[in-house]
């Protein structure tokens, strides 16, 4: 495979994690936005404020590790594809 | 094999094709990442960038003329833009080659960039060209489509500014579907991003946040920026000492049909009528680049003294 093609695949490759990392964050910043909202209306009934907020705050933590989850899985995924990658490129050079 | 087997053999395939609609959309971005996909500004043959010094140039045509014509293609779009689809060994560059014996070179760019950043670029590869090419060169013919005409009138604009040499040798700039007052489309776009975060809700926002994401380079299309800052594209003088011709299509047969005044060639609307421009009613924006009726006219007018 010639140098430009595996440089573009390379490529690719960090687009799409930075496409699924910012995906996630921003995702993800905008689900707890919206959480948030019934959480805002049903805190004011003050005989139930108390334990929606410790719901709210467990969902948010869940919400939270969800998106962690996949960053962390984009990551780990992006680092093997390119070790993989150093190894082809490796390959390729010693051909 | 024959020149023209060859071209169409090595012919910018899928990857080139999504590489170059990934830079149009993202270009500035994956330069600021310095991502594999980012292209480097370079004339192309045969699908590979071109060497700038007389040795390469001198194995690359083998018969170089002492006048050039330069090709500079649009938005999301590669050299491979101009091929006719019915031919693709045909281009405005290899039918002017071999009517009128002007040797082609086909530029290929990161179109996601400021346009003032890749008219500066042009005007300093068109400097390496000149220098690097094995003849003296008498005469050069610019011909831009769409993003790639305003690039052209950057570069030169940027060339006459610092007195470069190429810039004498220009005597006629074409400029196919270039949006010289801005594009509608881009303006439509900043509209409707503007609308989705005046929403005061998360998912607009969002979409708002995803559209704006779209790279500088198209950005750039709403008004025709050519320069930096402030300055508009009515600060930037027409080259003196070239002819500018200005050739545009319309999506209707019918020019004065509502949706050719609606939507110009689908993308751009035509400029207004002169002696240096043609009306092709029919031709849509992306069939300018490659229609025989057009090449005639381009012809005619380098034909003409």
């Amino acid at each position: 495979m010639e140098p430009d093609t595996l440089r573009q695949i390379r490529g690719a490759k960090d687009l799409f994690e930075d496409a699924i990392e910012a995906a996630a964050v921003t995702i993800g910043e905008v689900q707890k936005k919206i959480t948030r909202q019934p959480y805002r209306l049903l805190a004011r009934i003050e005989p139930i404020a108390a334990p929606v907020r410790a719901i709210e705050e467990v969902h948010l933590r869940i919400t939270d590790g969800v998106y962690f989850s996949i960053r962390l899985g984009n990551r780990l995924v992006g680092i093997v594809a390119g070790f993989a990658l150093d190894r082809f490129e490796g390959r390729s050079r010693e051909k | 094999m024959s020149d023209a087997a060859k071209k169409t053999a090595a012919a910018p395939g899928l990857g080139t094709t999504l590489a170059s609609i990934v830079n149009g959309c993202f270009g500035d971005y994956l330069s600021q990442r310095d991502n594999g996909l980012a292209i480097d500004m370079a004339f192309y043959q045969h699908n590979r960038p071109l060497s700038l010094t007389p040795k390469a140039l001198r194995e690359a045509f083998p018969a170089p003329t002492n006048k050039l014509c330069v090709l500079v293609h649009g938005l999301c779009c590669h050299e491979g833009a101009w091929d006719y689809p019915e031919n693709p060994a045909r281009s405005y560059g290899s039918a002017l080659q071999d009517d009128l014996g002007y040797t082609p070179f086909f530029l290929r760019y990161n179109t996601g960039l400021p346009i003032p950043y890749n008219g500066t670029a042009l005007d300093a590869l068109l400097e390496k060209l000149l220098a690097a090419y094995p003849l003296p060169v008498e005469e050069l013919v610019l011909i831009g489509h769409s993003m790639g005409g305003l690039v052209l009138r950057g570069a030169c604009h940027f060339g006459a500014e610092r007195g470069a040499a190429w810039v004498g040798k220009v005597k006629r700039v074409f400029y196919i579907g270039t949006p010289h007052e801005g594009a509608a489309l881009e303006r439509v776009g900043h509209l409707v991003n503007s609308m989705l975060h005046a929403v005061p809700h998360p998912i607009t926002a969002l979409l708002g946040d995803v559209a704006n994401k779209r790279s500088q380079g198209i950005k750039d299309l709403r008004h025709g920026t050519v320069l930096d800052g402030a300055a508009g594209i009515a600060a930037v003088p027409w080259l003196a000492g070239a002819q500018h011709y200005m050739i545009a299509g319309t999506v209707t047969d019918d020019p004065e049909h509502l949706a050719a005044q609606l939507f110009g060639d689908g993308l751009v609307q035509p400029p207004q009528a002169g002696e240096n421009v043609r009306l092709f009613p029919g031709v849509v924006h992306m069939q300018l680049a490659h229609n025989e009726a057009i090449y005639h006219q381009i012809r005619t007018w380098c034909a003409s003294a």
